[in-house]
């Protein structure tokens, strides 16, 4: 077992040497670079790829907002419509009710007038027949005598008219 | 993300798998390792057994040495380094090992991008591996085991390798632009700018391997420093303990601080520093195209012709 001078050259030597330079780099590309690059990359791309996706969303955020917004504005001003044309008809159907009402009032009123003016004049013909009955008889008892029926009567209608038309 | 059975005992296994190679060197070195004598002795890798490849009429033998051995760990214990780190990879919840894995890659990946520029990204798992070998071979010595950065010879196969590179990018512009570089600003600069060319390699190489061996040579310095002023202060106390050297305890951990990791992590950085912008300089991207659309030019205006 011996050793080699301190500076000694070796053509085998340093082809080996040169040959383990390449064959690591080999191994270094194979089984560090490469997978690493790869990971790096692939990476790179999802984070591109999500920033792309989140300005998409962004955008499609902003363009929806501005619809809804120009909905709402006209949903307001149509719920105002809505509502003034609701109250208008109810003021005019409310109208139209309380008009209504009031004619049918008067009619209701009228017709009661009528009945009771026919009811009196129909009292007053019965209180008048009654009169003539009452005092026909009492004449014919009290003068007990015969009459001529006919002239007794025209002379009763017409006292009995007077009193009427007194009472009128 | 909770952790299954299954991948814990993944997970042992891999931890396993990093540590092993280096239990298995330090092993191979009690093994082999000659008792030493106590004097000092600054010397190379241990060499196991030699492969006779000089009887097959090859100039050289092939000697098998610590430092052949130990790179090999080290690489094998990268390897399970790197399916540990990569093991459980998921998107969602990153365990901190991801988190580890993917600062090593997007730190590597911004300096290639800074040195080299886009058009060498491909260098980034290369310049990795660089630094993970480099780097871990000097932090050997932590272990006790012969650095294999401290071989001259490793060094030089990364520094030819890296000398491959930057020769074939220049000639990827033309054999003849090639040739016609030397001669740059003036012919008479020729003889100068040839030198230029293998002293890259060859400063490279002395760099770093003189950095850490002259760690090395300075910590054995240390140590029989440290053993003789030992000596000469305790020597009176009875029996082995005036033997003992006090001075030895700590003060070398210190030093080891600087000349073992320090050290061996920034010659890694600069050995793949160099590397980039030497290869990256060697290659001019604009006029390289220049030069290929020159080409398809001609090329397309042959066809017409021959049509």
């Amino acid at each position: 077992m011996q050793n080699l001078e301190i500076i000694s050259v070796n053509i085998w030597q340093i082809v080996i040497s040169l040959a383990n330079l390449l064959i690591l780099f080999l191994i270094i590309r194979k089984f560090l670079y490469k997978p690493v690059k790869k990971l790096l990359k692939n990476r790179q791309d999802a984070v591109e790829k999500q920033y792309e996706d989140a300005t998409n969303a962004q955008k499609n955020a902003d363009e929806n907002k501005a619809i809804w917004e120009e909905k709402m504005s006209q949903a307001e001003t149509k719920a105002d419509l809505i509502i003034k044309e609701a109250a208008d008809t109810a003021s005019t159907r409310g109208d139209e009710i309380v008009a209504n009402a009031k004619a049918k009032a008067s009619d209701i009123i009228k017709d009661a007038e009528t009945e009771a003016q026919l009811e009196r004049r129909k009292a007053e013909q019965d209180i008048k027949d009654d009169i003539i009955d009452l005092s026909t008889k009492l004449t014919e008892k009290m003068l007990s005598r015969e009459i001529n029926a006919e002239d007794h009567k025209e002379l009763i209608d017409s006292f009995i008219d007077n009193i009427g038309d007194k009472n009128e | 993300m909770t952790k299954s059975r299954r991948f814990k005992i993944e997970d042992i296994l891999l931890i396993a798998g990093m540590i092993l190679p280096i239990v298995t060197g330090i092993v191979i070195k009690v093994l082999f390792t000659p008792q030493s004598e106590d004097s000092i002795s600054i010397t190379g890798a241990l060499i196991f057994f030699e492969i006779p490849l000089s009887k097959l009429g090859l100039k050289w033998d092939l000697p098998i040495t610590e430092a052949q051995v130990n790179s090999w760990l080290v690489i094998i214990s990268i390897f399970f380094l790197c399916l540990f780190m990569t093991h459980g990879l998921n998107e969602k919840t990153p365990l901190k090992r991801q988190h580890l894995a993917e600062w090593i890659i997007e730190k590597v990946d911004k300096l290639v991008q800074d040195n080299m520029g886009n058009h060498f990204m491909g260098y980034a798992p290369f310049i990795i591996a660089m630094m993970a070998l480099s780097a871990f071979s000097s932090l050997m010595t932590l272990f006790g085991l012969f650095p294999p950065t401290s071989d001259l010879n490793v060094i030089a196969g990364w520094a030819i390798l890296v000398f491959i590179l930057i020769t074939y990018y220049k000639l990827k512009c033309g054999f003849l632009n090639y040739l016609k570089g030397f001669t740059q600003p003036i012919p008479v600069f020729t003889p100068f700018n040839i030198l230029g060319e293998f002293s890259t390699p060859l400063s490279m190489t002395f760099r770093h391997y003189g950095n850490i061996v002259s760690g090395t040579v300075i910590s054995a310095l240390l140590a029989a420093a440290l053993k003789i002023l030992s000596n000469a202060v305790f020597g009176w106390l009875p029996g082995k303990l005036g033997e003992f050297p006090f001075f030895r305890i700590g003060l070398p951990a210190v030093f080891s601080i600087y000349f073992d990791v320090f050290s061996g992590c920034i010659q890694a950085f600069i050995f793949a520093m160099l590397t980039m912008l030497n290869v990256s300089s060697a290659f001019d991207y604009e006029d390289y195209q220049k030069r290929q659309a020159k080409r398809l030019a001609k090329l397309a205006r042959r066809q017409s012709q021959n049509s």
